[in-house]
């Protein structure tokens, strides 16, 4: 399932400079383009094309000193100088590289902040689950704060993170699924890899990128299944999640053996031999219905009731034959106009379901009837009243 | 987002299918084994209308182990059983790569040669918790064994969602048919 890497996915990235220093390159133009519109704006909303430095909310000159952070620190100097002098800049970039950048706290903040902000805007809601992972994930590094190199580190990570959820904007439709997979591919758009660092104490190569890059994935599909599972969103941590979805599954799983016991219960005294000839073309019967009042119901309207009249369609048969005792003929007025109609309202068309479950307050005097929604309600007084 | 009413009725369309191909409404079978051709009919009919994915692949396989049902398999699903059943090979043994492993091998040695207890503790533990759960969700899922852990949770999504609107189909069925028997 996992798509293939773009070739320039920061896994190799051991030591070879030049194609990056040509990507760092590319990359200051296409910010340099982005900064001026921007500049405009003087809005700090991520636009949909993704400013990388609104989406930072800092100056310009900051940002792009964040990213010349990305290489290695000695060939910076010479990268920036060569990077402008072939293009003109109306801002002064920061040659000196030594220049203390923001504290690490609020530069990360800020990034959070940010992802937040997105989260906000994005038309996908996907994306904003998604948003606030990178914000999860700056948590943790937030906690050892160390010195010296490892400050650089930490940023980097932030930076990476804030990069992941740039690309997040600009592929607002991509689904929650594939968007990290999606989002480490059009990185190459604008990068040709992802500049991943690593934590202190980690190994820099491949399998532990490639390890981080699966957590995010993994963490990525909980969320989704968080929000599938009933009750599940307040609960953090994996394998509490996981004990969630295990439970819902073996209830599902439970509720079908249970109910199909019930339906052998059921069973034998159901003719089930006449429904061949209802199902066997299940749209025929709602285009039958609606044909001579030309209305076209669109069977989604009524989502849930659809299947309660396909079940009632097969118990139809077994109507005609019974002998309705006067209380009950009511409803079976109700039915026959119904048949005889052949147009019918959408509101009247849940009208034989609600009979039928009319039935079981005449009979059993059993009033609870869990499928009962609104509109079924409102029918049903219509069939009361009739 | 695929709990519609189009997925709904053709579960139940099938579902009602195989009630009729395996004779669930005769009174010759005994009471276990018309819950159990039910439940055959149901999960076939839930596979079907899904179509394929690999929990629905996984759940076909299964229920063809058993003989007797997979004539009335064959008879239910028509082309599409050869479709459903097992194209991915079945294969328990997920590829991986050496390389990887021998890393990951020399890693696990190393950490155990650091032998710092207080890491060990936090990172690992929360990994075995969760292995411990994943391969219980593998056991739940059908066809869990021969997927890794992204398309695990993709399929358990999925099959969750399936089972939901198993459940609520065959809740109707039951309600309607219980309340057509009180009319009688």
């Amino acid at each position: 399932m996992e798509p293939p890497r773009s070739s320039g996915v920061g896994i190799d990235n051991s030591g070879e400079y030049s194609p990056e220093i040509a990507e760092t390159l590319r990359f200051e133009e296409e910010i340099q383009s982005l900064i001026h519109p921007s500049s405009f704006d003087g809005s700090a909303a991520p636009t949909g094309g993704g400013s990388f430095t609104a989406l930072l909310g800092l100056p310009a000159n900051q940002a792009v000193e964040l990213l010349h952070d990305s290489g290695a620190r000695e060939p910076l100097a010479s990268r920036i100088r060569v990077g402008e002098h072939p293009v003109h800049r109306p801002f002064h970039l920061p040659l000196d590289c030594s220049s203390a950048f923001p504290s690490n706290a609020t530069l990360v903040d800020r990034a959070a902040r940010f992802s937040v902000f997105a989260a906000e805007g994005s038309p996908a809601s996907s994306s904003g689950r998604l948003k606030a992972e990178p914000q999860d994930s700056d948590s943790p590094p937030l906690d050892p704060i160390p010195t010296g190199p490892a400050k650089r580190k930490d940023t980097g990570r932030s930076k990476c993170d804030v990069r992941l959820s740039l690309s997040f904007k600009s592929q607002a439709k991509v689904t929650a699924k594939k968007s990290k997979n999606a989002e480490e591919n059009t990185d190459g758009d604008k990068l040709p890899y992802v500049h991943v660092r690593a934590r202190r104490g980690q190994a820099t190569d491949n399998h532990s990128l490639a390890e981080r890059a699966r957590r995010e994935k993994i963490n990525a599909r909980m969320k989704l299944l968080q929000e599938l599972v009933p009750g599940c969103s307040k609960i953090t941590g994996t394998a509490l999640v996981l004990d969630e979805i295990i439970n819902h599954v073996q209830t599902l799983q439970r509720q079908v053996e249970f109910l199909s016991m019930r339906l052998a219960a059921v069973n034998p005294r159901i003719d089930f031999s006449s429904l061949d000839s209802y199902l066997s073309a299940e749209c025929g019967p709602v285009t039958v219905r609606n044909g001579p009042g030309g209305v076209v119901v669109d069977p989604s309207l009524w989502p849930t009731d659809a299947t309660a009249e396909a079940t009632r369609r097969l118990l139809v048969p077994q109507f005609w034959h019974i002998d309705l005792v006067p209380p009950q003929l009511q409803p079976q007025q109700s039915l026959t106009t119904w048949e005889r109609d052949g147009a019918a309202h959408s509101q009247l068309l849940p009208n034989p379901t609600t009979s039928l479950f009319l039935y079981d307050p005449a009979n059993s005097g059993d009033t609870n009837v869990p499928h009962r929604t609104a509109k079924l309600k409102t029918a049903e007084d219509r069939a009361l009243n009739l | 987002m695929q709990l519609t009413s189009s997925f709904k009725l053709v579960f139940l369309k099938q579902m009602l299918r195989g009630f009729l191909l395996s004779d669930a409404s005769s009174n010759s079978m005994s009471f276990h084994e018309r819950k159990n051709a039910i439940k055959l009919s149901a999960d076939a009919a839930i596979a079907f209308a899904r179509g394929r994915t690999r929990w629905s692949q996984g759940l076909i396989t299964n229920l063809s182990k058993n003989e007797k049902n997979k004539e009335i398999l064959k008879s239910l699903l028509g082309r599409e059983y050869d479709n459903l059943r097992k194209p991915c090979g079945n294969s328990l043994k997920i590829p991986r790569s050496k390389k990887i492993l021998r890393r990951c091998l020399r890693m696990c040695s190393r950490r155990k040669k650091a032998g710092r207890a207080q890491h060990i503790c936090k990172s690992i533990l929360a990994k075995a918790l969760a292995k411990k759960r994943i391969q219980v969700l593998k056991k739940l899922v059908p066809g869990g064994e021969s997927m890794d852990g992204f398309s695990l949770l993709d399929e358990t999504l999925d099959y969750a969602m399936s089972l939901k609107a198993q459940v609520d189909v065959m809740r109707r069925l039951l309600k309607t048919s219980k309340a057509s028997l009180n009319i009688k």
